[in-house]
């Protein structure tokens, strides 16, 4: 196989696998490594997504589709359930397997070379520190590969980034631990997405119930990990959670996973590298959605590589922008987003369930964002001044 | 010595939170770097699935 290529990307994720569609779109040669041995398998996600947020970047097939979602129903403490059913939130929950399938296939169609099993153990730098290729391990042996760009999409476990000397180390209170069942025979509403707040069931986090086709659902949950003890694990809540509220469930599938709940990572480009989607943090730290980050980020970074291969002299300002990009697209807003969680994080039991019951007040279809951040403010005043300072960042 | 076990899901939560990079993932599970390790013990925590064992005396 052809050892030198214009870009490699580090990962078969939504974030590797956008960045080598679109480079191949773009005209240039792009290897893709993926370390497992099924693209797309295991899932380590909940797979909810926007509608018309994924549908911007790529036509959403129905075959990735397993529900369609139209109403969050948040489950208080207390038990009581808080319908929002909003215009502006019309979702569904993936087959993110299938969802990938079908990436690879369209980034390989454009032209991409995909190898799976590959392991990519160490960046190969130039006498600059550049990043000029990586070591891999396929099927057990030694390869190097080299290419004008390397691009980290190598998730949350990254350590490309790192070998880079980018700090990606995430402080405890910086990470969800989660676990998930796929399972059926669960009897919800096939339209809602829900979400269980509560101390007891997911400190720091939240549970989910993520409802997929034929009385299937994810059912999961994350905690803080600052909350996270080697006497309880987030399986030893989910375990608790299930048989409180889920006990006749039939459970066909576990997957497990870290979601970061920091602040993107300042550097996202040095030295002829990239990093993009979990990689980068891009994950939004109040309610731990990466799928969309990762595929804007994947198709910015494929974007400002093959830019960067066609007019290498400018490679450093065409990188400085993607960062810029991303900052201005999904940082930012992380950043606010990430005050908003420090700030919902110190709320009690007893807060959610006092917010609940005024919203259970408001007409079903006139409970705006709005009207309840209202009732928030009503019942929590200090919270006015967190989240001004949120939103203002002072 | 911290290792880890058979039954690990290979998520990458451990790797995500190693201050001294001494977490990999391998073919089946998470290879620990014992020259690297500290011992902190902040991945046997993290680990979704208490797939991290610190075993004293080695």
């Amino acid at each position: 196989m052809e050892t030198n290529w214009d870009v490699i990307v580090v990962g078969g994720g939504p974030a590797g696998l956008f960045a080598a569609w679109e480079i191949a779109k773009a005209g240039k040669s792009v290897l893709l490594c993926e370390r497992k041995r099924e693209m797309g398998v295991p899932i380590r996600c909940a797979e909810a997504s926007g509608d018309v947020d994924l549908n911007k970047y790529v036509k959403v097939e129905e075959r990735w589709i397993s529900a369609r979602s139209d109403t969050f129903i948040l489950v208080l403490p207390n038990g009581k359930e808080v319908k929002l059913k909003s215009d502006l939130y019309s979702g569904f929950v993936l087959n993110r397997d299938l969802f990938e399938y079908d990436i690879a296939a369209k980034a390989v169609d454009a032209g991409a070379k995909i190898i799976m099993k590959t392991n990519v153990i160490d960046i190969i730098k130039d006498e600059d520190g550049h990043a000029m290729g990586v070591k891999v391990l396929e099927f057990g042996k030694e390869h190097e590969y080299f290419a004008s760009v390397v691009i980290a999409a190598d998730g949350v476990e990254s350590r490309i980034a790192k070998k880079m000397g980018v700090n990606t180390t995430l402080k405890a209170k910086d990470i969800e631990p989660c676990v998930q069942v796929t399972a059926s025979n669960v009897n919800v509403k096939e339209n809602a997405l829900y979400i269980y707040i509560g101390t007891g069931y997911a400190p720091g986090g939240y549970a989910w119930v993520f409802p997929k086709a034929g009385n299937c659902a994810n059912i999961g949950l994350g905690i803080n990990g600052k909350y996270a003890s080697t006497e309880k694990h987030a399986k030893d809540y989910l375990d608790e959670f299930l048989n409180k509220f889920f006990p006749d469930i039939s459970i066909q599938k576990y997957s497990t996973g870290g979601v970061p709940v920091s602040t993107n990572l300042e550097i996202l480009a040095k030295e002829n590298l990239l990093i993009a989607g979990d990689a980068g943090r891009m994950v939004n730290p109040l309610n731990g959605g990466g799928i969309l980050h990762a595929v804007e980020s994947g198709i910015s970074a494929g974007k400002a590589a093959a830019e960067a291969c066609k007019d290498p002299k400018h490679l450093d300002k065409i990188f400085k922008k993607y960062e810029k990009d991303i900052y201005k697209k999904i940082g930012k807003n992380h950043e606010s987003q990430y005050r908003i969680k420090e700030v919902v994080y110190q709320m009690t039991d007893e807060d959610y369930n006092r917010i609940g019951e005024e919203v259970l007040k408001i007409d079903e279809n006139k409970r705006t964002f709005l009207r309840i951040f209202s009732q928030v403010v009503k019942h929590r005043p200090e919270f006015l001044i967190d989240v001004t300072r949120a939103f203002t960042g002072i | 010595m911290i290792y880890s076990l058979q039954h690990c899901d290979q998520c990458g939560t451990c790797i995500a939170v190693c201050p001294a990079d001494a977490l990999m993932l391998g073919e089946f599970k998470v290879i620990v770097d014992h020259k690297a390790c500290t011992e902190c013990g902040i991945c046997v925590k993290m680990c979704p699935i208490a797939a991290l064992e610190v075993k004293h005396g080695d």
